[in-house]
């Protein structure tokens, strides 16, 4: 029999395997329609999955749980059985700040800690000159940009409120706010960076695997309800997604993939603008994974995430929230992946551990 | 009497803003600032201040919004979506419509409703406008294929208007089509030939 499954998405290059799924008939063999609906906000993601006018949506990870713990306005009990991929969010700055940071380390490309620090410098100078603070632009409070953007801050000890401001910026929007002067740089995902660059309104400081390899990114989210009462429909998609995962890990579909993630993002993005920010080029990708075992919905990643959002005050830090977010991960109503997962690796201390994910995020208050 | 509620509509379309506004003061609500999408939205809405913003779903700055309730510090007073977990309904005529509102804390449910039912059904009144103005402009440009065709048709077969009216009608009658569409085959053939 066959079934028609709603999903929204927003229009990023890492909904890719949604439509890989969908093109390749990797859902249509097991029997499921995909009706793929595009979204302007994640708002609107939330709000349109909570109240059942999707079955799914490709979410920000930490969305997903915030919602499942009532930190996101509308509170509903949502799963993610499978993650969508790993990596693929870049920082990019204004021209004149990529000048003055790079006066300041004295070497181009300077690593995180270095750019942190030389920034650390530029605000307080700033600060000294009566000038507002630099203000840098991530795209949702609860989303993995603002907490690498959070990650790199924290390396020079630069404080969030006094030195730089950090404001939700819709990503169609981020180019040319920076291009006004608005902004002075953001943490965004594919293809903004790209097209910031080529624009000429930016530079692209860090990729997001600099700041944070391996780091979550987006889920399949479903209401939990749903999902256990419709397991058969959960396991195909996340079966759909894993054989879309193995097709697009494949050398050979390298082109395939760039051309339908650039179909992915929108008009006006072309193949070109994509093929830098899949996986494997050294040091010029942004990393973005999809392969098999970066669709693991491993809960240690829900932890990492959990963390970060506590660090950034977001919510309080009790074993009893650790353990609620960790179990909106599902893997168990997911695809069998064998391959190892892989565990988020920040660029400095201290670094992660599921089995200690107080100590984690002690140590990440303490600075 | 409670004291005007200042309203925000964030909306990048002026039309639909402008009807919206416009049901928000017949029910009595002077105080309603429009605020076209910029990149510095939340500065206007400090400024402004608002008990209530009303904000088009399609508009991407919805999640410019979500941090309200998230920084404190960023606004004067919290904000919040309204949602009532309890009002299905509400929720889905809102999504139906299109349109999401977001409110300052503490401000009663039966304040807030009023407005958003007016929202929903200015955003519906807008939605059928411009159905209607899209099948006009579409009627309008039948029209204007029909003339030049039936002027091609006078022309190649020297027949007066009524004539080439007439075939044309045949034409498309006997083809199962709109008088459209064999006006706009007509024009490309003479393209073609011509």
């Amino acid at each position: 029999m066959r079934k028609s499954l709603r999903i929204g998405y927003v229009p990023l290059t890492d909904a890719a395997l949604l439509h890989i799924a969908k093109g390749q008939g990797f859902a249509a063999a097991r029997g499921l329609d995909l009706e793929l609906v595009p979204e302007p906000s994640w708002a609107n993601i939330r709000d349109k999955l909570a109240a059942g006018y999707f079955d799914a949506a490709h979410m920000l990870a930490p969305a997903a749980i915030a919602v499942s713990l009532g930190l996101a306005q509308v509170k509903a009990e949502l799963v993610a059985p499978v993650a969508l991929g790993l990596n693929g969010n870049a920082i990019t700055v204004s021209k004149a700040l990529y000048e003055a940071i790079a006066q300041q380390t004295g070497e181009v490309p300077a690593g995180p800690q270095a750019t942190s620090q030389a920034l650390k410098r530029i605000a307080a100078k700033r600060r000294g000159a009566g000038e507002p603070p630099l203000t840098f632009g991530h795209v949702f409070p609860f989303s993995t940009h603002h907490y690498q953007l959070r990650l790199w801050l924290r390396s020079g000890q630069i404080d969030i409120g006094e030195d730089v401001r950090l404001v939700v910026v819709p990503p169609p929007y981020m180019v040319d706010t920076l291009r006004k002067g608005s902004l002075d740089g953001f943490c965004v995902g594919a293809p903004w960076n790209s097209l910031a660059a080529s624009a000429g309104a930016g530079v692209i400081l860090h990729q997001g695997l600099e700041i944070v390899r391996d780091c979550p990114e987006k889920v399949l989210a479903f209401r939990a309800g749903w999902a256990h009462a419709h397991a058969e429909e959960v396991h195909a998609i996340g079966d759909a997604i894993g054989e879309a995962a193995r097709w697009a890990g494949e050398r050979a579909n390298r082109g395939s993939v760039a051309a339908l993630l650039s179909e992915a993002a929108g008009p006006g993005v072309t193949p070109a603008t994509i093929e830098p920010v899949l996986a494997g080029g050294r040091g010029a990708g942004a990393g973005l994974r999809l392969d098999e075992a970066a669709i693991k919905a491993d809960p240690a990643h829900a932890l990492w995430l959990y963390a970060q959002m506590a660090a950034a005050g977001q919510c309080v830090f009790s074993e009893t929230l650790a353990q609620a977010a960790a179990a909106v991960y599902a893997p168990g109503l997911g695809p069998q992946i064998t391959a190892p997962s892989a565990i988020p690796i920040a660029f400095e201390p201290p670094q992660f551990s599921p089995s200690d994910v107080h100590g984690y995020f002690a140590a990440l208050r303490s600075k | 009497m409670s004291r005007d509620l200042r309203i925000a509509v964030v909306d990048k379309n002026p039309l639909r803003a402008a009807i919206l506004e416009e049901g928000l003061r017949a029910a009595g609500h002077r105080s309603v600032l429009r605020i076209e999408e910029t990149s510095n939205l939340l500065e206007r809405l400090r400024a402004i201040d608002p008990d209530v913003i009303l904000i088009d779903l399609e508009s991407p700055s919805r999640d410019v919004l979500e941090q309200m309730f998230v920084v404190s510090r960023s606004v004067a007073r919290p904000v919040a979506m309204f949602v009532d977990q309890s009002d299905r309904e509400m929720i889905e005529a809102a999504i139906d419509a299109g349109v999401s509102a977001y409110v300052v804390d503490g401000l009663r449910k039966d304040r807030v409703k009023p407005i958003l039912d007016t929202a929903i059904s200015r955003f519906y009144a807008f939605a059928k406008l411009k159905t209607e103005l899209e099948a006009a402009k579409s009627q309008l440009e039948e029209r204007k294929l029909i003339e030049r065709a039936k002027a091609l048709v006078m022309r190649a077969k020297g027949i007066p208007e009524e004539q080439a009216y007439a075939l044309m009608r045949k034409v498309a009658m006997n083809e199962n089509k709109k008088l459209a569409e064999v006006a706009r085959s007509i024009i490309t053939a003479a393209e073609l030939l011509g």
